[in-house]
Order: C-alpha cells, then structure tokens, then sequence
C-alpha cells in the first residue's frame, strides 16, 4: 500500500471523527504530516507502525476533544478511581486502548488482519448466499404470484412446452400468466460479435410480476406471434454496462443473429432477469423467435417440447390449493386429448416465496451455500479462538500493570472493561476493514465465475442487510474473544502478581481447560477443512485423468456459421465440403469432421420412445441428448465402432433415419452391444423412423461427468446439414499449432466467414473444469487459512506453557534432565489436546466426507489417500508450532531461569 | 471545539512547552514544529498529527500563537506558519524558569551532579 494522496482510507476516515471546526481547519495540515512520516519511515515495519501511530493519535485526539479533555498526549492520569460507568471515564479509557494497541503495532496488525480477512470473508460469503437463497423476489405482491411446472418424463417438476402454456392462461384463477425461455444470441457491434444471454418473453410476464419497465414499454399482445416483427427490451443492468445508460437506447436497433432488432423499452430496474440475481442481456418477443431458427419457431405449436418456464399471477381471492387443482385438472384433460405427449405427466404448482431458481435445483443450491456459508463460519470462530488466546497470553504479560491498577483504586469491572474495549476496538477496525474487503470482493465477483458456472451475470449489492450482519459478527466477535481474558483480568491476585510481576501467575484451571478446548476444536476444524480440500483435489485428478474415451490430446476445433453466407441448405452443404477440403490439406492434419456439438457441451435432446423398453418414469418416453455429424466423424474423433456401421453415402434425405448410439444407450436399453436394427421415434409418432445402424464407444455428452449417458447421433445428410458446425481436426501432434492456420483456412475459402470460437478439445475439456477449480481454490485457500490459524493457536498454547513452566524447567535441567526430556514435557501438553481434537475431527469428517463426495466426481466418501494426507498435514502443522518454543525452553540457560523465578 | 484546559496554566503540558519552545526560535509551519519538538525533547515527545493542531488550535485560540500573514523568504506558499506571540513567549519563558529551578533542587539534592555537562 504506498501512501495514498490524502493519507490512505484509514486515516480519511479517522480525519472524520474530529469537530468539525478543527477538521476543517487543520485537516489538510494534518494529513501532510501524516504523510510526511509515512514518507520517512524506511521499511515495512516502520511504515505500518508510522500508519498505526497517526490514525490512532487521530482517534486519540477525537475522543479527547470530543470530551473536552486535555490533550491526548497528556495521557492517562490515573486520578479516577472505581469503576463508575460515566462519559469522562469511558472516553478516557478508550483513549488509552487506543494508545495501548498503538504501543504494540505487531499484536495490533496481526489481530486486526485475523479479523478483517475473517469478517470480510463472512461478509461476501453472506452477500452472495443472501443474493442466491434469501433475498425476497423483487415483484410487486410476491405472495400472488405462483410457478407452474409441467413434470419430465422423470417425475421431476420441469418447463412447460408452449401449447399448454396457452392453455394454462385460458384459467380464470389467474390474472395473468406469462412464459420464458433463455436463450443466447450472437450481437453485432460494429466490427465485434458478442455472445449475449436472452430470453424469449410473453408480452404478459411483467403484468404477472406487478412490475414496470424503467422506460419505453414491454411487448404488446400483438407481439406474442411470429410474424409481428422483431421488438426487445434491454434489461436495465445491460442498459447501464453495454449503453451507457444511454437515454435514447429506446426505438434504436440492435443486430442480433443478423436480424435487425428494435429496442421498444429498458426492463425494470429490479429485475435484472427473470431469475435474479442472474442477469439477463435483452428481452426477445415471442415474435422474435425466427432470430432463433425455423425450429425455435415450430416448438411455439409443439407439445413434445418443454422448454418454457411459466409462472401466473393468482387472480384476487384465488389459492395456491385451488390453482394446484385446476393444474391437476387440466394434466389430466391434456392426458385424454394427447395421450402421447402428456400421458402420466403431472403439473405442479408452487408459490413463488418458496422457489429461489427451480424445484430441482434448489436443493443443491441451498446444500452449496449453507456449505460455503459453514465453512467461513468456522474459519472465523477460528481467528476469534486464536485472539482470544492472544489476548490471554498478552494479558498474563500486563497481569503486572493490571495489578498496580487495581492498587491504586480501579474497580475490577474498570479492568475488565480495558479489555472488553481492546477486544472491541480491533473488531470495530477488523470488521470496517472485513466491510471495505467485502465491497471490494461484490465488484470483483461477477466478473470471476466461468462460463458454465452461472447463466449470466450475478448482481451483487452491499445493502443494509449485509451491513447489519456484519455489525454482528463485529459486536459478536469482540465479545467472543474479549470476554475471557476480561473475566481472567477481574479476577488477577493482586498480591500474587505484584510479587512476581506475573511472570508465574497461576492459570485458573477452569481458564486451562478453556484454552485445551479452543485448542481442540481448532485441530478437529482444521482437519474437517483440510479433508474437504483433500477431496476435492482428489475429484479434480480424477476428472483431469480421466479417460475421456476421445482423442482429447489430438484435437482441435473451429466453429463458424455457414447460413452467415450460404442461403440454401444445398449451398450450405457444398461450402462445407470445400471447407473440409481445405482443412484436411494443411500441414499437420490428419483428419476432419463436422458436428452440431463438441463433447462435453450442452446441447439438443429429445423426448424418445425406445423399442421393448419402458422407461422408469411412466410415461413411455426418455429425454435423449443427441449430436449431428457427418461421416468422419467417428474417425476423427477417435470413437471406436463396438458394432455395426457408422454413417455413410446411403444414408441419404428421403431415406429411413439411421442412428448411431453410445454404448450405454445400447446396454441401458436393450442390455448388450449388438442391436443393430433395434428401432426407436420421436415422442408422438405414428412408426418406428429411428433404426440403429451402428454402436460406438462412449464419450463426453453435456458434461466431464463419471457416468456417460445414453446418447445418439444422427447424419447430417438426413437432417439438412449443419447451419452452425463445430469442424474437429485431428492432428499429428501438438493441436494448438494449427489453430492460425484454421482460421487462416476459413478466411480464404470465404473472406465473409468468420471464426464465432476455436480452440483445442483439451483447453475445452478444461474450461468444463473451471467451475469445480474455482471451488477447489476456495476451500483450498480457506482451508489453508484454517490450518495456518491452527498453527499459530498450538504455538500460542506452549509458548504459554513453556513461558509460565520455566522456572520449573530450569530447576529440572539444573538437576540434570536432559533437553530432549524437556522437549517431551513441554509437548506432553499439547499432544493430548491434538490427538482429541484429531479424534473430534475424524468424527465429524466421516459425517461431512460422504455429504461432500456425493457432490464430486470419481471420489468416496472414505477415500483414504484425502483422509491420511490430512491427518499428516494437521500433525505436521502441529508438531513444527510445538517444537518452536519447546526447542527454545531446552536451549534455556538453566541459571537464568533459576533466577528468573 | 469544546472549550479545554486553559493551555497557559503552569506547569504547562508537555505538548505546549515544545511546541512554543519550537516557536521560540524561529516561525514555523506545522512539520517543521513537530521535527523540532522530536529533537528538542530528544525523541521523548513525538507529536501525533491530532495532538500537534489539536493543541496549536487552543495556543491560536488563547493568543499564545498566530498565524503569520505572509510567508518566509523562499518557503512554501501553500503552508500555514506559525509564530510565537509576545505572550507566548512570556509563558513559555515562565515554565521554563520553573524547570530550571526543579533542576537546582535535583542538584541539591545530588540528584544530579553539580555541574551540567
């Protein structure tokens, strides 16, 4: 940190607590003085102890002022006596705290940083669960307003296809009810292209929500068919990143998927998406859905499809109870009139206060949070543990001073309040630090997660709540670790200290056992902490080795949108082959192919019925993801043919559809590999259309996940080409040297085509990973933390003990125990609260470990590689914090000690 | 400000002693003060930036300083300097004979040796 302009925060801040005559006419001068010294000091010590000594003289001089006492520097008179609670004398011993901790700035920074870093920590981690879990729907009348969920073919409560959305709105139990869909789409600004996040909206969503746009309008009814011309509405966050907050944004275009869009109005400002705290770019009328492709266009009349989310505004008088009935009524009606599309299928209704993202999700959400949330949590009854050891071993060192206050008159209760106040001080300073590190953090975070990880922007806001909790944990934290070594204060022998200046004082054994349970229960949280960082680097091994069952180190990609400069689907098709031409004969390729989908990305499904196999759900029909390629690619990708064939010149447009499918649709379905001629359709049809023709080894679907599931493939010849294709090359080695030379490739074959993303297969395979990285990294760092605070509370404890033994010990050296019998002495206090706190930890560990693996991939609960490594790693931590002192206790000079007592 | 000890009562505060004995000598602006306090009380006082125009503010209020109106020879013009007032000086010189003769009694009473080095 170099000296700031005006004096750094801190000192700004203390300037703001003197009257304000002398602020204003000396707070300049002030500063420059400040900064002088801070300019002087040579060091880092220096400067720090510089910075501590002007803030505190700062607050000093305040406290005095404001008291219309004498100047700060005159000090602490000692003229008051008994612990009278009044103004004078609670500003007076303030005062002297501060100058205390201004005394010591090592104690003071170290306290202040355990306390900020574990305070601001807390503090975010509230902020972002707050924002995901707690936060109340911003809607006008939340209590009226419901989701509706059409349930999957799993049972699970899911979106709604558009038809029956149409006839969820004919109810009269409802006011209004209104469907999205999120979508992305690709917006041209000048010269760039930027991959947005949209939704497609029903012109009635903000009448269900009560809410307004900020300006211009939302979509009219006319606008809820294709046909009606393209209208969008900026989300107001995008509003203020992407335009500036530019007032005249309404009746301007936007180029979105190389349409022309006008922008009718900016959404509200409360609603940066339909699920807050997500946030979403622009708003698409329901008549804009041919930006997303002729099949975007026919899911509005398709009822095989679920893709919209629907939510209603209950109608005055109207009840979830009667709402979730007439759903029922209608599943029921939909399941007479489209027995093959709805049969078996429920629909449920759910208030909105009790849905945060999805029924499904939640779940997983809420575990995520009250995790991240629980685990900061601990980390800073951890720093308070740690300072309230410090504050004991710091208050046996004025156990001295705190007697000669005591003799000239102060109450126990006045010397108890010193450290009350101390405690209270460094929190009061560690929380507005932990506060100004949370403000920070709310800026920096939505630009931290990776594409995968959310749908969009996260919008974070420092409000009251967040303040008011971490007011909290300050207040909190000051009594947790300033109680004890005030109570200890009150109750100082005064003659037994001024005798022996306290360098023996006895330790209560109640004070004792206190400090071997702190002790313990940071050893048994380090270990629960350390295990979970265990297991998850253990996951993430386990899903880097992993064998993707694919050419992963061979492969590169390049994707680009033919329809940008070939009509016609034939044109398409000729383009592609020069395109595949071209880039097989750079130097380097072995091999191309093209596809709908990368491994290991999101992609299409579709409701399937299988032949001679009834789906577990009931409803005769399982959701399918599937890809489209073309003929090579099954080579190219390195898949192996278990059996029958892969594509080929036969299978042509008009002829019977012929599928690939994994090897663990073959086995889940119809139990062995060799099926060729097995059949399966689309939910809904008439015949059998789909017949296998081939089986091939497993890779990636949507996810790096342990378990691949059933998937299959189509020819891009039966279905049209590919608008969009992802071309995969296989090359000879290395697969980023060739990434120039395929763009290069592209730009000749159509100087009009460009490259909307290429990369290696590998890089790809590990963008998929950022998300459990992320975690990683944070648990890592967390736990590290927790280890480290660990650490320091042990060393603490037998520094303590071997400081308070050492006339002991010098008498057993002088009569001839040797040093390696001291050492084992000295640690013989320790180990026993170290293997407890082991013991403690190992307890609850076999509790959470299970819980956490379920969450990761390719590890179990009881993996003894995360469980020994952390056992090891808390022992090591431990045993090098108790030899520190107990190696200085037997180097001790034996004569010293003796006359030290 | 709230009104505060009246500053010229003896024996005067340690931060007042320094501060007019700096001013003593020459006019100062506000780090000037304070570096001369720090060496005349050879590093025993070192003044805060709160305490130092904490103080210099009741000094100004009681008379016992000004602020001088234009500026030294070649100094600073954005800086404040001070200058000691003929009262000032008539207090600082009183506690300063105070504490001359508090070290004659610590020689008398061998405190000190007779002579000063």
């Amino acid at each position: 940190m170099t000296p700031a302009r005006q004096g750094g925060p801190l000192f700004r801040l203390a300037l703001r607590l003197l009257p304000r005559r002398l602020r204003e006419e000396h707070g300049a001068e002030m500063t420059e003085l400040y900064r002088a010294r801070l300019e002087r000091a040579t060091g880092a010590v220096a400067r720090a102890r510089a910075r501590i000594r002007g803030v505190a003289d700062i607050v000093a001089t305040a406290l005095a002022t404001r008291a219309g006492r004498r100047s700060a520097a005159d000090g602490f008179t000692g003229r008051r006596r008994g612990g009278g609670w009044t103004m004078d004398a609670t500003l007076q011993e303030l005062r002297q705290t501060v100058r205390n901790l201004a005394r010591s700035p090592g104690f003071t920074l170290g306290a202040v940083a355990l306390l900020a870093i574990g305070i601001g920590v807390n503090t975010t981690v509230f902020t972002v669960v707050d924002a995901l879990l707690f936060r109340p729907p911003p809607w006008d009348e939340a209590e009226r307003v419901v989701h509706i969920y059409q349930h999957s073919d799993e049972g699970e409560p899911s979106s709604t296809s558009f038809p029956a959305y149409r006839d969820m709105a004919e109810i009269d139990l409802f006011e209004s009810v209104g469907a999205t869909v999120p979508w992305s789409a690709r917006w041209e600004r000048g010269d760039e292209r930027i991959e947005v996040d949209v939704e497609y909206a029903t012109s009635t969503l903000l009448d269900v929500l009560g809410l307004a746009p900020d300006r211009g309008r939302w979509f009219e009814p006319a606008l809820d068919r294709p046909g009606a011309g393209f209208a969008a509405v900026v989300s107001f966050p995008t509003w203020v990143s992407r335009f500036g907050a530019d007032p005249d944004v309404v009746g301007s275009t936007v180029v979105l998927n190389g349409e022309a869009v006008t922008i009718v109005g900016v959404g509200p400002r409360t609603l940066p998406s339909s699920f807050p705290p997500f946030v979403t770019d622009f708003w698409l009328s329901i008549s804009s859905t041919p930006l997303g492709g002729q099949f975007m266009v026919d899911n509005l009349e398709r009822r095989a499809d679920h893709w919209y989310d629907v939510r209603a505004r209950l109608a005055p008088g109207a009840t979830v109870a009667q709402a979730s009935a007439a759903m029922e009524a209608l599943a029921a009606r939909l399941a007479a009139d489209f027995p093959e599309f709805n049969e078996g299928r429920d629909i449920s209704v759910f208030a909105a206060d009790d849905i945060r993202t999805h029924p499904t999700s939640d779940g997983d959400l809420f575990a995520a949070g009250t995790l991240l949330a629980a685990v900061v949590g601990v980390i800073l009854l951890l720093a308070c543990a740690n300072l309230a050891n410090l504050l004991l071993v710091r208050g046996l060192g004025r156990a001295g001073e705190m007697a000669v206050r005591r003799a000239l008159g102060a109450g126990r209760t006045r010397v108890a309040r010193l450290f009350l106040f101390e405690a209270l001080i460094l929190s009061v300073i560690g929380g507005g630090l932990g506060v100004l590190l949370t403000a920070w953090a709310v800026r920096l975070i939505p630009t931290l997660p990776p594409p995968g990880v959310f749908p969009g922007l996260l919008e974070l806001h420092l409000d009251g709540r967040v303040l008011v909790w971490a007011l909290t944990l300050v207040v909190a934290t000051g009594l947790l670790f300033g109680v004890a070594p005030a109570l200890r204060a009150a109750r100082t022998d005064l003659s037994g200290t001024l005798r022996d200046e306290g360098r023996t004082s006895s330790l209560g054994r109640g004070t004792a056992r206190m400090r071997n349970a702190l002790l313990a229960i940071q050893v048994a949280a380090s270990l629960v902490l350390v295990l979970g960082t265990g297991l998850l680097v253990r996951s993430l091994a386990a899903t880097s080795a992993a064998d993707p069952g694919i050419a992963v180190d061979r492969l590169a990609w390049i994707r680009t949108d033919l329809a940008a400069v070939a009509e016609s689907p034939e044109e398409r098709r000729i383009l592609l082959d020069q395109l595949r031409e071209r880039l097989a004969a750079l130097p380097g390729v072995e091999g191309v192919a093209a596809t709908s989908r990368l491994p290991a990305q999101f992609g299409g499904s579709t409701t399937t019925e299988v032949e001679d196999y009834s789906p577990p759900s009931g409803t005769g029909a399982t959701e399918l993801d599937f890809a489209v390629v073309d003929d090579g690619y099954f080579a190219a990708a390195g898949l192996d043919l278990l059996a029958g064939r892969g594509f080929g010149p036969d299978d042509v447009a008009d002829g019977p559809t012929a599928i690939v499918i994994n090897e663990t649709a073959a086995r889940n379905f119809w139990g062995e590999v060799e099926v060729v001629g097995r059949r399966m359709r689309g939910q809904g049809s008439e015949n059998w259309t789909r017949t296998v023709v081939g089986v091939v080894s497993d890779a990636p679907v949507s996810t790096l996940s342990e378990d691949v599931p059933p998937a299959f493939y189509f020819s891009e010849r039966q279905l049209g080409g590919i608008a969009a294709p992802y071309l995969i090359v296989r090359t000879a080695d290395e697969p980023a040297t060739v990434l120039p030379s395929l763009r290069a490739a592209l730009a000749e074959a159509r100087p009009a085509l460009s490259a909307d993303g290429l990369g290696t297969l590998a890089d790809h395979f590990g963008s998929t990973l950022a998300g459990p990285r992320l975690a990683t990294l944070l648990v890592g760092a967390f736990s590290l933390l927790a280890a480290v605070l660990a650490g320091l509370g042990i060393y603490g404890i037998v520094s303590f003990g071997v400081a308070r033994r050492t006339s002991e010990l010098g008498i057993r050296m002088a009569l001839g125990a040797g040093r390696g019998r001291v050492v084992r002495m000295v640690l013989r206090d320790v180990w026993g609260m170290v293997f407890w706190g082991l013991l403690a930890g190992l307890a609850a560990a076999a509790i959470v470990a299970p819980r956490v693996a379920a969450l990761l991939y390719g590890v179990n609960g009881g993996d003894p590689l995360a469980f020994g490594g952390a056992i090891v790693f808390i022992v090591a931590v431990a045993a090098f914090a108790a030899w520190l002192p107990a190696r200085r206790a037997a180097s001790a000079d034996p004569a010293a000690a003796l006359r030290g007592s | 400000m709230s009104p505060s000890a009246d500053p010229r009562s003896l024996p005067l505060r340690p931060a007042v002693f320094h501060i007019l004995l700096a001013l003593a000598g020459e006019d100062l602006h506000g780090l000037g003060i304070a570096d001369e306090v720090e060496r005349t009380s050879a590093g025993a006082l070192e003044l805060g930036p709160g305490t130092l125009y904490r103080t210099l503010a009741e000094l100004l209020d009681h008379g016992l300083t000004e602020v001088r109106a234009e500026h030294p020879e070649g100094a600073d013009p954005r800086r404040k300097y001070y200058r000691i007032t003929d009262e000032g000086r008539a207090v600082v010189g009183a506690e300063a004979r105070r504490l001359a003769e508090v070290v004659d009694e610590a020689r008398a009473r061998r405190v000190l040796p007779r002579t000063s080095g």
